[in-house]
């Protein structure tokens, strides 16, 4: 028995003891919302009218999750004598929930902010083919998408802003303010 | 015949059986729990008899530590589920083993039966028990328990032995 | 005593071990929950799970009964009530009040003891009959644990009867005063120990421990015969509890005992109910050998040298 037998089961009780008088941590799911994290990845959500059908997120998805149908629709030319354009109208974007891994490449890929991440994750099925949710249901999981989190005022500017604010070589353009709307870095 | 008497007559005659159960059955282990209630029927023997302090020490000592050693012992063995043909004995043995009990049993009962008269039963509380304890039978006592020290010493010295020997091979 | 009270006091005795373990019980669902930054059971009976017990004896009742195919069927089923009735004797044994217990007997101390010391046969016979190598390692365990620890047990309550000069509980609680707290300490700690090591509780659990022997003796058992070896565990814990209370806390003495009196030895049991909780939240389980060496060199030493103690405190005093 070494020396440090009594103080240590001393210890073990005082540690237990403190511990009943510190408050608990169970997280009482069910019954109080738990507090997630910014960006948590919950669900993916479809912002149906920023959706252009360009097939990317179909394609680059790894598992081959997303479907998408889509037809074309000629607009007649807004102005007399003007060409009549064409444009995608989506008919079916479906995301099969059994197959999405949660790598969210396509929320990445989506040139059109058109895909978001909600927080929203009670959405299991008792059957495995309830896990294909149509664009519809897609839908509604949109108004679960927090605001994306304030920039750090102490962040490094985004690359472009970078770009469009260095000096031109002659040096004399005064420098842009930053964080605004640039018309020829938009255009690019 | 008295209420007490059929009582002291029933534990007598569970003790009886039970005891008889405990050397005849084949399983090593219903014979330590049989062995139990032959414990448990004595003691109640002896709570019909008045002497509650000699009752609840037979089962305080029997029953909670000496029988409990014996089930250690037997558990250490390869004590089988089941009957087992090795614990069975051949007729020469039985008929030996009977012969043993019967002169044991017959030499009791020449020596117990001429004293056995109608003798009215003393009360044996605890402190009768005491003073005869402490006065009458200390002496025997003491040497009883010398007796079992000496014992005690002897089965350490034993085991002592053989491991020194299997150190030294 | 009529009829009509020998049942009444029968069936509060049952009451009280029906009633009193499962009090313990979620006592220590929540205590120990609380110790570790839980909460425990919650949903049961609404008001913070007060009713989980009760769920869960509900639960057992609904279990198949198994008996294994190669076990010794009549043992492995009267192990569980020799397990748990010397409990109901031992609860009708202990008195609450001034004059007040289930069943009144001249020798209760010894008989208490003498009743406890039946109860372990039970994990015994379940080690042995349930044909399973855990269960039989677990049965050898817990054996040798129970002898070891049976004689300071024994030895203590030995010192506590000297000391009060009575064999009845009743009687040790009228001859209790404060100063035996001090006088008699070191025997309260070993029948502590002892006692803890008797109920095979932490940190005396090597017997069920379920990291190493499953759940020992009782690894083959299901339903309600399971439940009733954790209603023996739990009752024994009461038991132990309340006889610590009676033979070293002073029982029902306390202001007010006549009115009291019960209520006091109530709390006096639970002081010590709560002690073992704690003791099971904190600390580790000790190997065979250490439990060995504590019981043989250091347990029965220091009870020996308290019954000595006693023995001059008596004859010095009187």
């Amino acid at each position: 028995m070494s020396k440090d037998f009594i103080p240590g089961l001393v210890k073990g009780m005082a540690t237990t003891a403190r511990q009943m008088m510190s408050p608990t941590h169970t997280a009482e799911y069910p019954d109080v919302a738990p507090e997630l994290p910014a960006r948590s990845r919950g669900v993916i959500a479809l912002v149906e009218s920023n959706c252009t059908s360009c097939m990317l997120c179909a394609r680059e998805c790894p598992d081959w999750c997303i479907h998408i149908d889509s037809h074309k629709e000629e607009v007649p030319p807004a102005n007399e004598g003007g060409r009549a354009r064409q444009r995608n109208v989506l008919d079916r974007f479906a995301i099969d929930y059994s197959l999405c891994m949660y790598c969210g490449i396509c929320v990445e890929v989506c040139p059109f902010d058109a895909l978001f991440w909600s927080p929203q994750f009670e959405y299991a099925e008792t059957d495995i083919r309830d896990l294909l949710h149509e664009k519809e249901r897609l839908g509604q999981w949109v108004a679960d998408v927090p605001a994306p989190p304030q920039l750090d005022p102490a962040a490094a500017e985004a690359p472009e802003v970078t770009a469009a604010n260095k000096p031109t070589r002659g040096g004399n353009r005064p420098p842009r303010p930053s964080r605004e709307p640039d018309s020829r870095g938009e255009a690019r | 015949m008295t209420g007490l008497d059929l009582a002291f007559a029933t534990t007598g005659l569970i003790t009886a059986a039970a005891a008889a159960l405990a050397v005849t059955t084949r399983h090593v282990v219903h014979s330590a729990l049989w062995l139990v209630v032959t414990l448990l029927g004595l003691a109640g023997c002896y709570l019909v008899l008045g002497a509650e302090l000699v009752a609840l020490v037979q089962v305080l000592v029997y029953v909670g530590a000496v029988v409990v050693l014996v089930i250690v012992a037997l558990m250490l063995t390869r004590a089988p589920i089941g009957p087992r043909a090795e614990h069975t004995t051949g007729p020469a043995h039985r008929v030996l083993a009977a012969c043993v009990g019967a002169g044991t049993g017959g030499l009791v009962a020449a020596v117990l039966l001429p004293t056995a008269a109608r003798t009215p039963v003393r009360p044996g509380g605890s402190e009768e028990l005491a003073r005869q304890i402490f006065s009458t039978w200390v002496w025997p006592f003491e040497l009883l328990s010398l007796l079992l020290l000496a014992a005690l010493v002897g089965a350490f010295a034993v085991a002592g032995l053989t491991t020194s020997q299997e150190g030294t091979r | 005593m009529s009829l009509l009270e020998i049942s009444l006091r029968s069936l509060a005795a049952l009451a009280a071990v029906l009633v009193l373990p499962l009090v313990a019980g979620q006592a220590e669902h929540k205590v120990m929950a609380h110790m570790q930054g839980r909460l425990g059971p919650m949903y049961a009976g609404g008001f913070h799970g007060w009713a989980q017990l009760v769920a869960d004896g509900v639960k057992f009742v609904q279990k198949e009964d198994i008996t294994p195919a190669a076990a010794d069927r009549s043992v492995f089923r009267l192990a569980p009530a020799v397990a748990l009735i010397p409990y109901v004797i031992a609860i009708a044994l202990l008195p609450i009040h001034p004059g007040l217990a289930a069943a009144e007997v001249p020798g209760s101390v010894l008989l208490v003891l003498a009743v406890i010391g039946v109860g372990v046969l039970g994990t015994l016979m379940a080690g042995w009959a349930s044909a399973n190598k855990y269960a039989l390692v677990g049965g050898m365990r817990s054996a040798a644990q129970l002898l070891a620890y049976e004689l300071p047990l024994v030895l203590s309550v030995a010192s506590v009867a000297m000391a009060a000069g009575t064999l009845s509980l009743a009687g040790v609680v009228e001859a209790w005063t404060p100063w035996w707290l001090v006088w008699q300490l070191p025997g309260a700690i070993v029948f502590l120990i002892a006692a803890t090591a008797e109920l095979q509780r932490v940190p005396f659990d090597a017997p069920i421990a379920d990291s190493e022997v499953v759940m020992g003796p009782w690894t083959e058992y299901t339903g309600l015969r399971f439940a009733f070896f954790m209603l023996a565990e739990y009752a024994g814990m009461v038991v132990m509890g309340l006889l610590f209370g009676i033979l070293w806390l002073g029982g029902w003495q306390g202001p007010f005992a006549e009115q009291l009196g019960w209520l006091w030895t109530l709390l006096k049991g639970a002081l010590i109910v709560l002690l073992i909780i704690w003791i099971r939240v904190s600390w580790p389980r000790m190997r065979e050998d250490q439990l060995q060496r504590l019981a043989w060199t250091v347990l029965v030493p220091l009870a020996l040298a308290q019954l000595a103690l006693t023995a001059i405190g008596v004859v010095v005093t009187t």
